[in-house]
């Protein structure tokens, strides 16, 4: 076996130390005498020891596959369902309608007797109870107790039709007392110009309250700068009569002096 | 007794959700280190590495065991990494601190490790890191996977998909680009002898 300087993938192959015994020995003959060749595994084998300073960030990953079926029920979010916006006293009282309505239709008797309780459906009639035989107690919902509820319900259901009725009939009234598009025009024109003739009027109020302080003001600042005027002229007039008083003093002085002895 | 990767994908088959997160937990880092070093970023490594064990837990009644768990991993990762460049249509960057803080330094400092020979080491993973990133998709991914993942010259063209002297030419190629770049950085101990 002999290698040669261009047989690049057995020297990688040398690099990686995946040869076979016999050319591995054949790899190592040459680089003893080829130092190009060795030179450039050393490189190489250098570079191979850099490679590995090179670390990946310590990330805190904890992957874990979770069944959806352990998922807590809360944490999944499911679009409201119509029944969802109806209250709860609503649903609760068309409930118990219902469960009314049906044992209604059901005709459901439910009768206590020394067998025990015992509850019957349907259309049936009841078996006949003998004189001499156990008195039969029924507590509820018997024939005359559905019809009773049946009246209890149109009444109920009319109640509520009137009710509808009444809202349905005032809404229309307020309807037709605002339906005249010219009367309702005219009424927010008159708004209108009733709003802005009030605006400009306080707008014009305001200006004058405006003027008035801004003459106030000047006012006062005039007053104010002809008294710092007058205090000025009073204490330059003090100074001229200090200055004369001083003069003749010294004139008197210069006399005085200029007097023979 | 620990299970092997083929019994617990046996087992993960059978539905058993805990055996495949064992798989998980043995495999999230060679993953995730896979990713980060091909597409250079943590979060999307993160996301990679996460992405790649959804889909092997939904292909798992596919797999036949014809290859090993790790590579079929492998080939998962990196098919989600390859789209990863294609889709960011850029080069893979590599996330690299701006300054070296030597505190965080003499978390990380070996027993017998000098602060500057800490300093030197990471200013070296620097080099290294930025000379991976001149490496065409290719050549780098077979020098990580040969490097850092032990994979076989077979593996790796299995992997690639292509012949094993091409992977042994890739290897030698990028290692002789990594070479010039540490040279071009002052490193010139890799220099030949003239």
């Amino acid at each position: 076996m002999k290698f040669t300087c261009d047989d690049k993938a057995t020297l990688v192959s040398y690099l990686y130390g995946e040869l076979d015994p016999a050319t591995r020995q054949a790899v190592d003959d040459h680089l003893a005498q080829c130092a190009a060749c060795a030179d450039e595994v050393t490189a190489l084998g250098g570079v191979r020891s850099e490679l590995g300073l090179w670390a990946a960030p310590d990330a805190d990953l904890d992957f874990t596959i979770v069944k959806k079926s352990e998922l807590a029920s809360s944490n999944v979010l499911r679009p409201a369902r119509w029944w969802n916006t109806v209250p709860v006293w609503a649903q609760a009282a068309a409930a118990i309608l219902v469960v009314a309505a049906g044992i209604s239709i059901a005709n459901v008797r439910i009768a206590s007797g020394p067998e025990g309780f015992s509850v019957t459906t349907g259309w049936m009639q009841p078996e006949p109870t003998t004189a001499a035989g156990p008195a039969v107690r029924t507590v509820v919902a018997t024939a005359p107790a559905s019809d009773e509820f049946k009246v209890q319900l149109a009444s109920l259901e009319q109640k509520l039709r009137d009710e509808m009725r009444a809202a349905r009939d005032q809404n229309a009234t307020h309807v037709a007392t605002t339906s005249d598009d010219a009367v309702s025009m005219r009424q927010i024109r008159q708004l209108i110009a009733d709003a802005e003739k009030r605006h400009s009027q306080e707008l014009a109020a305001r200006f004058i309250e405006f003027t008035n302080d801004m003459n106030m003001q000047r006012r006062l600042d005039m007053q104010n700068i002809t008294r710092a005027f007058n205090t000025q002229d009073a204490q330059m007039f003090r100074q001229r009569q200090m200055i004369n008083s001083q003069g003749q003093i010294i004139n008197n002085v210069i006399r005085i002096s200029n007097t023979p002895q | 007794m620990v299970a092997t990767d083929e019994e617990l994908v046996a087992r993960s088959r059978d539905g058993d959700v805990d055996s495949f997160n064992q798989l998980v937990l043995r495999w999230e880092r060679p993953i995730y280190a896979l990713a980060y070093r091909v597409i250079g970023r943590d979060e999307d490594a993160r996301d990679v590495a996460q992405e790649t064990f959804l889909r092997a837990f939904r292909a798992l009644p596919g797999f036949k065991g014809q290859a090993k768990f790790s590579s079929w991993l492998y080939r998962i990762a990196l098919n989600l990494c390859r789209d990863w460049i294609r889709r960011k249509k850029r080069a893979p960057l590599v996330e690299m601190p701006e300054g070296v803080d030597i505190v965080e330094l003499a978390a990380e400092q070996g027993p017998t490790e000098s602060i500057e020979d800490l300093v030197a080491r990471q200013e070296m993973s620097r080099y290294v890191a930025d000379g991976m990133k001149l490496l065409p998709d290719e050549q780098r991914t077979a020098i990580i996977l040969k490097e850092y993942h032990g994979l076989t010259f077979q593996e790796i063209a299995d992997l690639q998909g292509c012949p094993l002297s091409t992977v042994k030419t890739r290897l030698y190629q990028g290692l002789s680009v990594l070479r010039r770049h540490l040279e071009s950085q002052g490193m010139t101990k890799y220099r030949s002898a003239e």
